[in-house]
């Protein structure tokens, strides 16, 4: 009896532990997703805030807007786009640089520091050395005879694209080198004893362990890509026209800058929706696997 | 024979490990390195055809943007420091407790840990629209606290997932020698839990204040003029009168510059951080 107390007194305390953080994220996230989904069946505008229930208006205005499959559609190219080139880039990477890493830890932060800063200033730091006029990169192809306008309609997509994956191959490097060497080196000895060497090894044998971690950065950059906002909004603002208009850069447009905030909202909730059932998708099966 | 040619291709492969190293290094931090130049040229080295890499450096520029008249900059570093300081505090004050109640006792580990975890997934955006509405009603907009709140959201996320990494660590024994000298929950945590969690604390601040100072999206919806951050701020100098060249990468050069230093502290914990979500959330 009085052991059954304890434990439940044990348990009362501990809850109370978490109570704080519930709270927290109660009021600033729940509660606002419940305003969310409040003003995404209401007529919600700037001068009135609370605004009055009109049914599934602002979806239908939502599904049947073009522009809104144009922008999911950037989003969802965009992050498989550079989800795949990060990850690709970032395996061969892990294997050509893991000898030389491995002996001098120090050389690994070099190649960490791009994903240090904040992509917004690295748009505008592309848009600096990519400048037509000025730019050290455009000059410097021109020497060469190849005049380029980065920033221009024919290759704004690719460059949007390159910016992302310059700044983030580096966060793929980085969680696939921790895999690898979490591998033991006994494990890679014992491989070579029985005859496997080179790519056979890498195949058989590496590639196969460092599977959860694959796993992960494809979840966590395919997720980041499909979000993205920051570095395009600075370079490009969603243009010209609606060209890089990302899913996140289409809501913030509905909002401020054509006011249509019963449709941005209603895309929010739809955009919520996809997302965690991309979640919960995926956590199955990660569960599933390990 | 069979040695000497063996080892020389074995050079051979060392050698363009270091060459792939070295163009991997120049390309991502190019960026990175040509604004930090440029922000230390003189107007007419900036201009020059081709581009100058030795040129004697001058600080005109960092004092031109820190006098600047139309854009306070030391006044949006301030906030950045404020936001990102603040906002991490909070988010260690909430998530330690909860991460040891979870360890410890289970509670909310199963759905809890797992709901939290995910949340770094979703899209931010989502929210910015009810939070511009609240904010307004509350009178949160434009203001520092505001913003250290939605850092503290940001930041939550991680830090929880560390500190139950840690947590974890702790050998159950010494929580028990306290439990038995009588020492509630709360003074376990104090005295046994806290002290040991310096070095995870350490993590967590610096990953926090990294990801809270980069932030862009909320520092450009939520604030105007009074808690603008260097993320938003910086932008000012490219949009208000062209760009000014030398000014606009003194700035970039500043507001890149905390993270970048913090990073070569962090960066281990990144990988650390990810995998652990994984394996645990």
């Amino acid at each position: 009896m009085s052991y059954v107390s304890f434990e439940t007194k044990e348990q009362a305390s501990a809850r109370a532990l978490l109570v704080p953080l519930c709270l927290f994220l109660g009021a600033l996230l729940g509660f606002p997703t419940l305003i969310n989904l409040w003003y995404s069946f209401s007529d919600v505008s700037f001068q009135n805030m609370i605004g009055s229930f009109v049914g599934a208006e602002n979806y239908i205005a939502a599904l049947t807007n073009p522009k809104m499959w144009q922008a999911l559609g950037f989003s969802l190219q965009f992050a498989v786009i550079c989800t795949t080139l990060e990850v690709a880039a970032a395996l061969v990477l892990v294997f050509i640089l893991h000898p030389l890493l491995i002996k001098r830890p120090w050389m690994t932060a070099i190649l960490m520091l791009p994903m240090m800063v904040s992509p917004a200033l690295m748009g505008v730091m592309y848009r600096l050395i990519l400048n037509e006029f000025t730019g050290a990169i455009p000059v410097y192809l021109e020497m060469m005879g190849h005049a380029v306008n980065f920033l221009g309609r024919g290759n704004i997509y690719k460059t949007v694209v390159a910016i992302e994956v310059l700044q983030w191959t580096p966060f793929a490097f980085l969680i696939l080198l921790t895999a690898r060497q979490t591998i033991s080196y006994e494990l890679e000895e014992a491989a070579a004893v029985d005859g496997a060497t080179g790519f056979r090894s890498t195949f058989h044998i590496l590639l196969p362990m460092m599977k959860p971690a694959l796993v992960i950065v494809i979840f966590v950059r395919f997720i980041d890509s499909f979000r993205v906002f920051d570095h395009i909004y600075v370079l490009t603002g969603g243009g010209p026209g609606n060209l890089t208009t990302s899913i996140s850069i289409y809501i913030y447009k509905l909002f401020f800058v054509q006011n249509t905030l019963g449709e941005a909202v209603a895309v929010s909730i739809l955009l919520l929706l996809m997302s965690l059932t991309l979640i919960v998708v995926a956590m199955r099966l990660v569960v599933r696997r390990s | 024979m069979i040695v000497s040619r063996r080892s020389r291709f074995d050079s051979v492969i060392h050698a363009l490990r270091w060459v792939v190293f070295v163009a991997v290094a120049l390309l991502v931090n190019f960026p990175i390195l040509s604004t930090m130049l440029t922000s230390f040229k003189n107007n007419a080295d900036i201009n020059a055809y081709p581009p100058k890499w030795i040129f004697s450096p001058t600080l005109e520029h960092y004092r031109t943007v820190l006098a600047s008249p139309n854009v306070d900059y030391v006044h949006y570093i301030l906030n950045s420091v404020f936001i990102a300081t603040v906002g991490t505090i909070f988010a260690i004050i909430l998530t330690l407790p909860a991460a040891y109640a979870m360890v410890r006792q289970g509670v909310g580990k199963n759905w809890l840990l797992p709901v939290i975890t995910n949340l770094r997934a979703l899209p931010l955006i989502i929210f910015a629209i009810p939070f511009y509405f609240m904010y307004k009603q509350v009178g949160l907009l434009d203001t520092r606290i505001g913003l250290a709140l939605i850092s503290c959201i940001i930041n939550i996320p991680i830090a929880l997932v560390m500190f139950v990494g840690f947590v974890q660590d702790v050998p159950r024994e010494l929580d028990d020698a306290a439990k038995i000298d009588g020492a509630s929950m709360w003074r376990t945590l104090w005295h046994v839990v806290l002290p040991l969690s310096r070095p995870v604390m350490l993590a967590v601040f610096l990953l926090s204040f990294i990801y809270s100072w980069n932030e862009f999206l909320f520092g450009l919806i939520l604030t105007t003029k009074s808690a603008v951050p260097v993320t938003v701020g910086a932008t000012f100098f490219v949009t208000s009168r062209g760009i000014e060249w030398g000014p606009t990468a003194a700035a970039m050069t500043i507001g890149i510059l905390p993270p970048l230093i913090l990073g070569l502290f962090a960066y281990p914990y990144i990988g650390k951080s990810m995998l652990a979500g994984a394996v645990k959330g």
